[in-house]
């Protein structure tokens, strides 16, 4: 079952008067549980490919699904609704609210999803706080924190409200390789465990051995789509 | 920063506020102490022709005093005449306002023996006259020195005194300190051919604010006189006032206008500082008008903090500055002409009103000055914000 599909996408981007195609056509759905990578040089296309995906941009032509919603005819207020209902994003330089702690920053979604209350968000919050390893720096502001931990802090955030897939932008870019392997490690943990779908960009060769599907793309086409 | 700003911009607007209201207010206690009381009764057609002084219509008070004094509403009443007069020595002239007073009356209504600098005030009986202090260093005369004093008569003859000098008067009142002097109403009488007449009759209320009743209850009672308020008898100087208060509205709309732009422009700052932040709550599934209720949350809290911290410090200046030690502007006020004062110290005065209106102001101002870089924010793309910042 496919959470997410691009059906023939294309994007283009105005660059003064000239458009540019970041995305040229591509066919591809994501399964629920998949561990996605997408993969290709600088300006292939990937991160084009994950706005696409996390309904932070529209296309230019052809159909991105996200569950049953057609991205395209969405509003704003509606995109920003899948994105709060469906989607958790990990971003490459982590995106913590500075003055926020650590727990604060993971029950933020909770609080904008308005469902539970304030005590089911405290349960669920450190459950998931504990559940990557960091309870214990619950009180902690990100200035407080090492890059690992902050990334740590931005899965639980991504992850609290248990959302359908994942979206996470070249995780471990901005952080060392030993602490980006443990990054992986945890993000394939929580696919395991809780089931949830991830897709992630990078380049990084290293990074790519971690993906259960490799998605390799070059100028905005898709080159090879491979299950390891 | 844009604390700050708006803090700064209304303690401005308080303590400059307390400034012009002190300054309308010391003109306003010295008009009704000195010249005007709260009222004055007029020959009729008396104010038209008030620049010359006339004193042909001058009246008996007699009959209007024993009813003022019998009214609840008055606290006194005393007679007054002004009449113009040329003070020489013999080799200079100046032209000077004579006001004729019975001194155990006149103290009742206004304030001058307590204004005496030099030598003694009227005691009703004397043929010697007091003068304001600027008058007497025109002449360089002092206390026990003799001028003549030129006038004319009812019938228009002339007539002149030689008085000694009784006494300096220093007011701090314009009017007083450089134009005049002043004999007892007994000698005026004689000396102008008066009989039993007066100019005026001054009233002092007992409470200001029953003005508007009196000359209700007032209007028509003696044909042949005229009741005029403090205010209407001293239009100039409440024209000068209205000066101020554009000089005050006007320097108030530059402080909005300031602290709009400061606001304005320090949130926008702080939005641009925090674009990545935008993107990741829009990335998250804030909604754009979210977006703007937060930035206008936050510039309305900012609004409360600067008010809040504008208005203490204001409050602090006023009460513990402008009220008590006020401004030196001795070195102007010489010069400055009749605006009804020429005080040296010039003290702030409270107007509690302003401080709440300021208060409320910077929280609107605050709020609505965020509302520009609250629209620019939640306008930006997620992938934009995310991507450029």
């Amino acid at each position: 079952m496919s959470v997410v599909k691009m059906e023939n996408t294309i994007k283009n981007y105005k660059v003064g008067k000239v458009e540019v195609p970041a995305i040229r056509g591509i066919n591809l759905s994501i399964e629920k549980g998949d561990f996605a990578a997408i993969a290709g040089p600088s300006g292939s296309g990937k991160t084009t490919m994950l706005n696409l995906f996390g309904c932070l941009d529209k296309p230019t032509g052809g159909k991105v699904f996200i569950e049953e919603h057609d991205v395209i005819k969405l509003s704003p207020d509606e995109l920003a609704d899948v994105r709060n209902q469906h989607i958790g994003f990990i971003f490459q330089s982590f995106n913590l609210i500075p003055v926020l702690t650590a727990f604060e920053n993971v029950e933020f979604p909770l609080i904008l999803l308005k469902k539970d209350g304030p005590r089911a968000r405290r349960k669920k919050v450190m459950d998931m706080l504990a559940s990557v390893g960091i309870a214990d720096l619950a009180g902690r502001r990100p200035s407080e924190m090492s890059g690992g931990q902050q990334q740590r802090v931005a899965i639980a955030r991504a992850l609290v409200k248990n959302p359908d897939y994942v979206l996470a932008d070249e995780p471990t870019a901005n952080i060392d390789t030993k602490t980006g392997h443990e990054i992986l490690d945890l993000m394939q943990a929580m696919n395991k465990n809780l089931g949830t779908t991830f897709i992630f960009s990078t380049h990084d060769p290293q990074v790519m051995g971690h993906a259960r599907r490799l998605i390799s793309i070059r100028d905005g086409q898709i080159e090879s789509d491979q299950r390891m | 920063m844009t604390l700050s700003s708006l803090a700064i911009a209304l303690l401005l607007l308080i303590v400059f506020d307390s400034y012009y209201s002190g300054l309308d207010l010391t003109t306003y206690e010295k008009l009704i102490n000195y010249e005007t009381a709260h009222l004055k009764f007029f020959p009729l057609g008396y104010k038209e022709d008030i620049d010359n002084l006339p004193i042909e219509n001058a009246f008996d008070p007699a009959p209007v005093l024993s009813i003022l004094r019998a009214d609840p509403m008055v606290k006194s009443a005393a007679p007054r005449i002004s009449f113009r007069a040329t003070l020489s020595n013999g080799i200079y002239q100046l032209p000077v306002v004579g006001l004729a007073v019975d001194p155990a009356q006149d103290e009742t209504v206004f304030t001058m023996k307590q204004s005496v600098s030099q030598g003694e005030y009227l005691t009703g009986t004397e043929e010697a006259m007091v003068l304001g202090i600027e008058v007497a260093k025109d002449f360089n005369a002092g206390v026990g020195d003799t001028l003549t004093v030129l006038c004319r008569t009812k019938y228009s003859t002339f007539q002149a005194l030689d008085l000694p000098i009784k006494g300096i008067i220093w007011s701090d009142d314009y009017a007083i300190d450089v134009n005049s002097l002043l004999i007892n109403l007994d000698l005026a009488q004689r000396s102008l051919d008066l009989g039993n007449g007066v100019t005026e009759v001054n009233i002092l209320l007992k409470d200001i604010n029953q003005i508007d009743a009196f000359k209700k209850k007032y209007a028509g009672r003696f044909p042949q006189l005229e009741l005029w308020s403090w205010k209407e008898v001293a239009e100039d100087v409440i024209a000068h006032s209205e000066g101020h208060a554009m000089m005050k509205n006007i320097t108030f709309a530059c402080i909005v206008l300031i602290a709009l732009i400061g606001i304005s422009n320090t949130i926008l700052i702080a939005a641009f500082e925090r674009m990545r932040e935008i993107g990741m709550l829009a990335a998250m599934g804030m909604k754009r008008r979210q977006i703007v209720g937060l930035f206008i949350l936050e510039g309305t809290l900012i609004g409360v903090a600067g008010s809040a911290i504008g208005c203490l410090i204001g409050f602090l200046l006023v009460a513990f500055w402008t009220t008590q030690f006020g401004f030196d502007l001795s070195f102007a006020t010489r010069s400055w002409g009749n605006v009804g004062f020429r005080s040296m110290i010039f003290r702030g005065a409270w107007n509690v009103e302003l401080i709440l209106l300021a208060f409320i102001f910077g929280i609107v101002v605050s709020a609505l000055s965020s509302i520009y870089p609250a629209l620019i924010a939640s306008r930006m793309e997620p992938t934009e914000a995310l991507r450029k910042y």
